[in-house]
């Protein structure tokens, strides 16, 4: 604010003594303490070792730093016999729940980001499916996942099996399946996708497709060489995005596979229930590796998650 | 639309020259209008169609049906609307239900308010804002079942949180070390806290990037007018965020409906059925009891349910955007 304020005014009283500066900064500090603390105190569990886990008063900084809890969900060894200790004599790795999340999440977001381009494609150029379909596969993901779940083991279990075992003598069940959760993470982040390269493609200008029609190029030369270019930071971002909501879903991975197939928020589920002798310290390594990359992903899109989610609302 | 003033012919001109004769039919097959409009269409819609649709068809079916587990389906009899009349006189249901929405409503609430007042905090320039946005925004990429684990950690009778409050409690002359999730109030808002520390990041995003969308020139304009600072918040920045408002509105309370993972991770719907939601109780029913048509009516009924929640939604951001649009904004 240029010039002196009138000294007597109560306002140049806040601004003499930055008043309004201090405010900001203690909520914005008190906040911030908020935010980070349970990712403090869970990073911290995860270099504690057993005996330190629940102990009255709790230890702000572990008093004896210990790798153990990683070297337990990183050990190769089905026994692990060098790392029992009393209170964890399973061991347990994360590997297996790890590789199947890696495998279900990347080639259902990757299946999923190439149907849902294509579609944003023709609807944004061509008004595939009516002046509201944008909003109308909206409706899909406001579905609570349950309501989707109970069907999806029906079907999954029963009418599949008994169809295709009907149909050519053989059983094929998807439930428990590597293609089965994949399927319903490409169903169920279709909706995002089309949303978010809809905002992407609607601001690709139609005249440099038309300019490139005009010379000549044909619709799949000017789609890759025109169009794709130009999104191609939107499909990048969209992926990651839809890759940490498939990385994070818990319900369907929960309810509709067993034995076989686990991804990791699952398995970490698996030593939440356990009243007596629950595993803390692993399951905060767990926790750890779990976070930390999606967090470094998440940060690096951060600055065009606000387009992704602003609907084409927010005026420019 | 614009693509009739398109060359009609265009494709099969320029299409690699090179390569097999059917590599060239088949790229200018997929060059026609109309394979463009039609392919990815049917690819998505076919994929709704067999993973929502059909499944639902067959969940009505069985909703009919009496049968549980315990029986292969082939001996499941007809049976009517009983399992709906189950459910709807089964007052857990309604309990369950009832939860869920004073979660969401609490919830939603608390995260559009804080939301919206740190984006009023953060919206101009400041030395350290970009360090606030990106703490701001890391709860929402935290994967919620390890959001639940860290508040089960922080709510145990040893954990810190009672070791923070520990000299109060003193104080009052009570055992600072308080079971938290073993009392229902506590527990219901242990829940809530946990879904209030994720979700704030997101209706904080969606309002930081109303704030810094609005126009400048309008609000100088009002200043230059003799606006107070009140006036402006009023009459000026808060009906230009409206969109915003709707849209942050009907994603949070659409989101928090679903609420399931905190139930299961902190409280396992307890104590007692103090913090089941309707999505806990559904998979409790269905995974644990084994009672299949009866869940399969509990999905139907909680389908009409939200489709009517979820119709006044899109209603919304429909005409939010329909009027944005009339405004010529």
């Amino acid at each position: 604010m240029a010039g002196p304020a009138p000294a007597r005014a109560r306002s140049s009283f806040a601004r003499r003594h930055h008043l309004f500066w201090y405010f900001r900064h203690a909520v914005l500090l008190a906040w911030s303490g908020f935010v980070l603390f349970p990712i403090f105190w869970m990073v911290l569990t995860s270099f504690k070792d057993a005996a330190e886990w629940v102990t009255w008063p709790p230890h702000w900084i572990p008093h004896d730093p210990t790798l153990h809890n990683y070297r337990q969900i990183f050990t190769f060894s089905q026994l692990g016999q060098d790392l029992t200790r009393q209170a964890t004599e399973q061991v347990f790795n994360i590997w297996g729940a790890l590789m199947d999340s890696l495998l279900i999440c990347t080639v259902s977001s990757f299946v999923s980001l190439l149907l849902g381009t294509f579609l944003a494609y023709s609807v944004s150029r061509f008004g595939v499916g009516g002046k509201n379909f944008r909003y109308l596969i909206l409706t899909i993901r406001m579905v609570p996942p349950i309501v989707v779940a109970i069907p999806i083991l029906m079907y999954y279990a029963i009418m599949i099996p008994h169809t295709t075992e009907v149909l050519t003598g053989v059983r094929v069940s998807f439930y428990d399946t590597y293609s089965g959760l994949g399927l319903l993470y490409v169903a169920t982040t279709l909706p995002f996708v089309i949303w978010m390269m809809l905002s992407f493609i609607d601001e690709v200008p139609y005249t440099l497709e038309h300019a490139a029609r005009m010379m000549g190029a044909g619709r799949i030369h000017t789609l890759r060489r025109v169009v794709v270019p130009l999104v191609a930071s939107g499909m990048v971002v969209t992926f990651l995005f839809i890759f940490i909501l498939n990385w994070s879903e818990f319900l369907l991975a929960l309810t509709l596979t067993h034995p076989n197939v686990t991804t990791l928020p699952v398995l970490l589920n698996k030593f939440q229930s356990a009243v007596e002798g629950r595993l803390y310290g692993p399951q905060a390594a767990i926790g750890t590796v779990i976070t930390i990359p999606v967090v470094v992903l998440g940060i690096l899109i951060q600055k065009h998650l606000v387009k992704g989610f602003s609907f084409g609302m927010i005026r420019k | 639309m614009a693509e009739a003033q398109a060359p009609p012919a265009g494709r099969a001109r320029t299409e690699a020259p090179a390569g097999a004769g059917w590599a060239r039919r088949l790229s200018a097959w997929l060059g026609q209008e109309r394979v463009f409009r039609l392919i990815p269409f049917i690819l998505v819609e076919g994929t709704f169609l067999l993973l929502l649709a059909i499944p639902f068809v067959l969940t009505v079916y069985i909703s009919l049906l009496k049968w549980r587990a315990n029986r292969p389906f082939e001996q499941a009899y007809f049976e009517g609307l009983g399992n709906y009349v189950d459910v709807l006189t089964d007052p857990e249901f309604w309990w369950a239900l009832g939860r869920t929405f004073y979660f969401a409503g609490v919830a939603v609430v608390l995260e559009l308010l804080l939301g919206f007042f740190l984006a009023m905090l953060l919206y101009r320039e400041f030395r350290g804002r970009r360090l606030y946005i990106t703490i701001f925004l890391i709860p929402m990429m935290v994967v919620p079942v390890v959001v639940g684990y860290n508040f089960s950690m922080i709510y145990i009778d040893s954990g810190p949180l009672n070791e923070i409050l520990a000299p109060l409690v003193r104080l009052v002359g009570g055992d600072p070390r308080i079971r938290w999730l073993s009392h229902p109030i506590a527990a219901q808002w242990a829940i809530i806290l946990a879904d209030v520390w994720q979700w704030t990041s997101l209706t904080f995003l969606i309002f930081l990037s109303g704030f810094s969308a609005l126009p400048q020139p309008l609000i100088s304009a009002a200043r230059l007018m003799g606006a107070s600072r009140w006036q402006i918040f009023w009459r000026v920045q808060l009906p230009l965020l409206k969109p915003v408002i709707v849209i942050a509105v009907v994603i949070r309370s659409m989101e928090a409906l679903k609420i399931f993972d905190q139930s299961v991770l902190l409280t396992f719907g307890g104590p007692g059925n103090s913090t089941q939601t309707v999505a806990f109780y559904l998979w409790r029913q269905v995974w644990q009891f084994n009672k299949f048509s009866f869940g399969a009516a509990a999905s139907v009924l909680l389908l009409l349910i939200f489709s009517v929640l979820i119709y006044f939604g899109i209603y919304l951001l429909v005409r939010e955007r329909a009027m944005l649009h009339k405004e010529g904004a």
